[in-house]
């Protein structure tokens, strides 16, 4: 029973972690109605990063969110001018092409500048923290609570601010939020950038928890695409919903069958959402059916 | 999807590169240009990089059935690749059964898995159905990984090196090339043929505006089920050629997805939807990024990857109708329309 208990907790806390690196890809599909490909790879850029400055400067992966966070806004920015802005206009498909290149150029840009070793870095903390028989590992929960926190400041300023309300009125029609003097150019580019931005924080939480490789992020982003449908596209407490429910089926499957199968058993559990419930469980209705570019 | 979801040629003038069933003087040039490289006795490096050229040729055209022709655009065709390798070759290695009979069930079981995502995806579309493709191959990746006792698991399965006729094994690269080229003139024939059919127009109208196809009376889930159905089976029939000519199956490089995207990048770069588009993706790409590969390999890993998709990020932005579109554009310049 307490083995049931412990899977169960540390799969909802790795669901977190997997819920904070889709949330950026999540908002970005809710607002632009893209799917960026080359998400997994930011990850990746980030994460190397977060590894450089423990690495270079002895600081601690949560301080160097400090410098990381701003600096993926900016690299999103650039990537939003260069890459999706251009690729808006045109076919769909561009844009899948495009940004799937990007993340072909991204891995190997970074296979050349660091090879394929894998980089770690020491332990922060060392230790779990022990509820009678259960071990919980404080980088989780740290996690943890970093997520659940991001989620609910990111709820507030949607809910409430200038910025969150121009977003959702971009999001609810484009062209009427342009007339009322919405500046949706800008209004796209800030979501690309800031999505980029929760990946940089996703990245500094990561870090202590995975190894980095050139590769990384492929891993990583078919997780990201699963929780972002499994919770439906462009809902942020989905997200959340969808991370936990990926991180706990991980977490049973690979104890009760076989590591190995963890994932296929996800991606089961993603395919069976598509064919039940393609909109995801807190998704719109009809995002899957009538395609996305209406 | 809107109508102009996939960026096709214009119907009015393509002398170079006619649809809807004919054959230009431009393609015969072609074909008869790659029967001349086949017969040519070039260094044996060379004739590796025409019949992987040809191999993928075939293979692009194969995946444009799905992706260019009905709009399915699948990231999970090495699936059907890996299919189609592991059938032949298990069949070959275990059981006796020469690949000539095995690559044949290999394309009946691809097929079937063809089959099978078009029905998980029935309702789906946009990147909904990207990411299901994806799924769908990771669950047939992992799935091979982990059955070890049938694909050998990770250390993959080999052919022993002899050469046969009945074993499908070659001494010389030519008779791999010629193998390679038949496969992707077969392929270019069905495409061709498919183009003039009426399921064919069926597949377009299913393509340009599902709903407003189904209106008319075609029946949207037959037409995308047959299109996967018959693309997975001719990619099969292409893994299955890999595997004779590599002889070994590497179960980290024939279900994976970065396979699965050159199948898509290939006819994304030549020009979707049309038959000659994804040969010229292959044409142009698979040489490049195998002679980029052979001098800078050893001295830059990965930098071949970085120069090859730089060049597919401006060839989608600026020339989003492929190269196919852009050469139509040219030789029709100062033309009347």
């Amino acid at each position: 029973m307490s083995t049931l208990i412990q899977l169960i907790l540390s799969g909802i806390l790795v669901g977190s972690v997997y819920a904070l690196m889709s949330i950026g890809l999540t908002l970005i599909f809710g607002v632009l109605r893209i799917v960026n490909f080359a998400h997994g790879e930011f990850l990746m850029i980030a994460m190397y990063g977060a590894w450089a400055f423990t690495h270079l400067f002895g600081l601690n992966p949560y301080i160097a969110a400090v410098a990381i966070v701003p600096a993926m806004f900016l690299f999103g920015a650039v990537v939003y001018w260069l890459v999706i802005n251009p690729a808006l206009d045109k076919p769909h498909l561009v844009v899948v092409f495009a940004t799937m290149a990007l993340s072909i150029f991204l891995q190997n840009a970074a296979l050349m500048a660091m090879t394929a070793d894998l980089r770690d870095i020491p332990p922060i903390f060392n230790r779990s923290i022990v509820i009678g028989s259960i071990h919980l590992k404080v980088e989780l929960l740290l996690g943890f609570a970093i997520t659940l926190l991001c989620t609910f400041a990111l709820q507030w300023m949607i809910r409430k601010t200038y910025l969150g309300k121009a977003i959702r009125a971009t999001v609810q029609d484009g062209e009427a939020a342009m007339l009322m003097g919405i500046p949706v150019p800008r209004i796209f580019l800030i979501t690309f950038a800031g999505g980029s931005a929760l990946v940089g924080l996703a990245a500094c939480v990561m870090v202590p928890l995975f190894s980095v490789f050139p590769s990384v992020g492929l891993n990583f982003v078919l997780i990201a695409f699963v929780i972002v449908v499994l919770g439906g596209m462009g809902s942020i407490e989905g997200a959340l919903i969808g991370g936990i429910c990926v991180g706990v089926v991980q977490s049973l499957s690979s104890y009760y069958v076989a590591p190995a199968f963890g994932q296929m058993f996800f991606f089961i559990l993603f395919l069976l959402v598509m064919i039940f419930r393609p909109n995801g469980l807190l998704g719109q209705q009809g995002a899957a059916t009538i395609g996305m570019n209406e | 999807m809107s109508a102009e979801t996939i960026p096709s040629l214009s119907p009015r003038r393509m002398a170079w590169f006619p649809t809807r069933g004919r054959i230009s003087w431009f393609e015969i040039a072609l074909l008869l240009i790659a029967c001349a490289l086949v017969v040519s006795g070039m260094a044996s490096s060379l004739q590796d990089v025409l019949l992987l050229s040809f191999l993928f040729g075939g293979l692009a055209l194969a995946w444009n059935i799905a992706g260019g022709y009905a709009g399915l655009i699948s990231f999970g065709h090495s699936a059907f690749f890996g299919v189609g390798a592991y059938a032949s070759t298990i069949l070959s290695t275990r059981y006796g059964i020469t690949p000539w009979i095995g690559i044949w069930i290999g394309a009946l079981i691809a097929a079937m898995f063809g089959a099978v995502l078009a029905l998980i995806c029935a309702r789906l579309r946009g990147p909904f159905f990207i990411l299901s493709t994806l799924a769908f191959a990771e669950v047939v990746r992992i799935g091979a990984l982990n059955w070890s006792s049938l694909t050998g698991g990770a250390e993959g399965l080999s052919i022993m090196p002899a050469p046969s006729l009945i074993g499908m094994v070659f001494a010389s690269k030519a008779a791999y090339a010629a193998l390679m080229l038949f496969y992707l003139v077969a392929v270019f024939a069905i495409t061709k043929g498919l183009e003039a059919s009426r399921f064919g127009y069926y597949l377009f109208a299913i393509r340009d505006n599902e709903d407003a196809a189904g209106a008319a009376g075609v029946n949207p889930l037959l037409g995308r089920t047959a299109a996967l159905a018959l693309s997975a089976a001719l990619t099969g029939i292409g893994g299955s050629l890999f595997a004779q000519y590599f002889l070994y199956l590497d179960p980290t490089y024939v279900i994976s997805p970065e396979l699965s995207f050159q199948f898509a990048l290939l006819p994304a770069v030549g020009g979707l939807g049309t038959a000659i588009g994804p040969v010229l993706g292959s044409f142009l790409i698979t040489p490049l990024s195998e002679l980029l590969r052979s001098y800078l390999g050893s001295s830059a890993v990965g930098l071949h990857l970085v120069i090859y998709s730089f060049g597919l990020i401006v060839v989608m932005l600026y020339f989003p109708a492929g190269l196919a579109g852009a050469l139509d554009k040219l030789t029709r310049r100062g033309r009347p329309r």
